[in-house]
């Protein structure tokens, strides 16, 4: 009797076990930052491949120039592809596999050193306009394709509230 | 309306008033504060130009605190002073409060003392990659993504204006990023000039200080400064530094 109960809860930790190991990391969601890709300051072919040589050329006419655009600015970058906090409020940084940056630089084996000086995320409390996908203020990713506010349909909505949308 | 016809709105309102209050006061008399109409924008697209220098005259009598409310609004702009694993001696420094004391008399006052943004700045003289330069519009800084972290500029700085940054960091504020084995000092909170701002330490004590363009001289700190005199710190070095004091 007292074997049978032993081997009975010896095969419930073993299950117990199994399941914990399966409990890996939740998958990246990339969703939402491909949604966004198909509407990105480039095509979406040439942003994969050229970001980098955009950034470059971006940050010293920035930097030392003090031209001040938009549309190939880092900070832009992180605003509309990195979420502030995941779900669970937690910070997500470059470190981190689900980091919009990091999911393809871990991926192609890519270290930058980028974020050594520069936020990897919005400041949400000091950033006002912070572009939320959708309705953001300052629409210039949009502007070609949109004369007037979008509309949101029921389903942008949904998205909204789940918190999926990054 | 959004804040930023608000804020439109209110700058086009004070610039009003300061018409108005000018009129009525004798044509010498200057309104010692910082008025944000001081600061135009530049389009996003153009790059700042030499026509302009900008500056800042303070008037240590002003400052009721020495200056201390304005070191404060600099580590909140820029969120330096709390590196977490640097020592008190290491950690950042942008601007600081300095008391002087005169050794005969005892007569002492504090004055808030950080990059001069020197015309001719011996910071820029001496670094090796041109990280340390002069931007057109007259502000001095560091290009973070040339500087080697030699440190040469710290010790050429009469000054003592420049940091290191011993430690890995995190969470950043956007608009000013820093990091570990750069030099840094004040940028004359640049990202906000070029947006029509004042800088914040300006705004954190807008009685004590006129900021401006120095090249214009119908500007109010032009003016200011063509009454009132102003005092350079270590004049004798003969920089030229675009921050100039009263009442020290
Ligand atoms: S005060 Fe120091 S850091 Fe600033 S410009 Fe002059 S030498 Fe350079
Ligand atoms: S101008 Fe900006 S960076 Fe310079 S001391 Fe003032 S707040 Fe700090």
């Amino acid at each position: 009797m007292f074997s049978t109960l032993k081997s009975i809860l010896g095969v419930v930790a073993c299950a117990w076990i199994l399941v914990g190991c399966e409990a890996a990391p939740p998958p990246t969601n990339l969703a939402p930052a491909k949604e966004k890709a198909a509407q990105c300051v480039e095509p979406t072919e040439d942003i994969r491949k050229n970001h980098m040589a955009y950034l470059m050329q971006h940050r010293d006419a920035t930097v030392i120039e003090g031209i001040r655009t938009k549309q190939h600015s880092l900070v832009e970058c992180i605003n509309c592809h990195v979420t502030p906090t995941r779900a669970d409020g937690s910070a997500v940084h470059y470190e981190d596999k689900d980091h919009f940056c990091a999911s393809c630089h871990t991926y192609a084996g890519v270290k930058i050193d980028c974020f050594q000086c520069h936020a990897d995320r919005p400041d949400l409390a000091s950033q006002t306009n912070y572009q939320h996908k959708l309705g953001s203020a300052e629409s210039y990713h949009f502007s070609t394709k949109l004369s007037a506010s979008p509309a949101l349909s029921a389903q942008d909505m949904q998205a909204i509230t789940s918190g999926v949308v990054q | 309306m959004t804040s930023n016809q608000v804020n439109e709105y209110r700058r086009r309102f004070m610039a009003g008033l300061g018409l108005a209050a000018g009129a009525t006061l004798a044509p010498n008399f200057i309104l010692r504060s910082a008025q944000a109409a001081d600061v135009v924008a530049r389009p996003d697209n153009e790059p700042a130009s030499s026509a302009k220098r900008w500056g800042m005259l303070i008037d240590a009598n002003r400052l009721t605190d020495g200056g201390a409310s304005m070191v404060e609004a600099c580590k909140r702009e820029h969120g330096w002073g709390n590196d977490p694993q640097a020592s008190a001696e290491q950690q950042p420094q942008w601007m600081r409060v300095v008391k002087v004391t005169d050794k005969h008399t005892k007569h002492s006052f504090t004055l808030p003392v950080m990059c001069q943004h020197c015309e001719n700045p011996p910071c820029v003289d001496v670094c090796p990659t041109g990280a340390s330069m002069k931007r057109a519009d007259g502000i001095v800084y560091v290009n973070k993504h040339t500087c080697i972290g030699c440190r040469y500029c710290m010790m050429a700085c009469p000054y003592k204006a420049r940091s290191f940054v011993h430690e890995p960091l995190k969470d950043q504020k956007p608009h000013s990023p820093r990091g570990m084995g750069t030099v840094e000092s004040c940028n004359l909170c640049v990202h906000r000039i070029d947006k029509g701002q004042l800088p914040a330490c300006v705004e954190a004590a807008p009685h004590a200080v006129i900021f401006g363009d120095l090249n214009d001289p119908e500007s109010r700190i032009s003016q200011a400064l063509k009454a009132l005199g102003g005092t350079q710190i270590r004049a004798d070095l003969g920089l030229n530094t675009g921050v100039r004091y009263l009442n020290i």
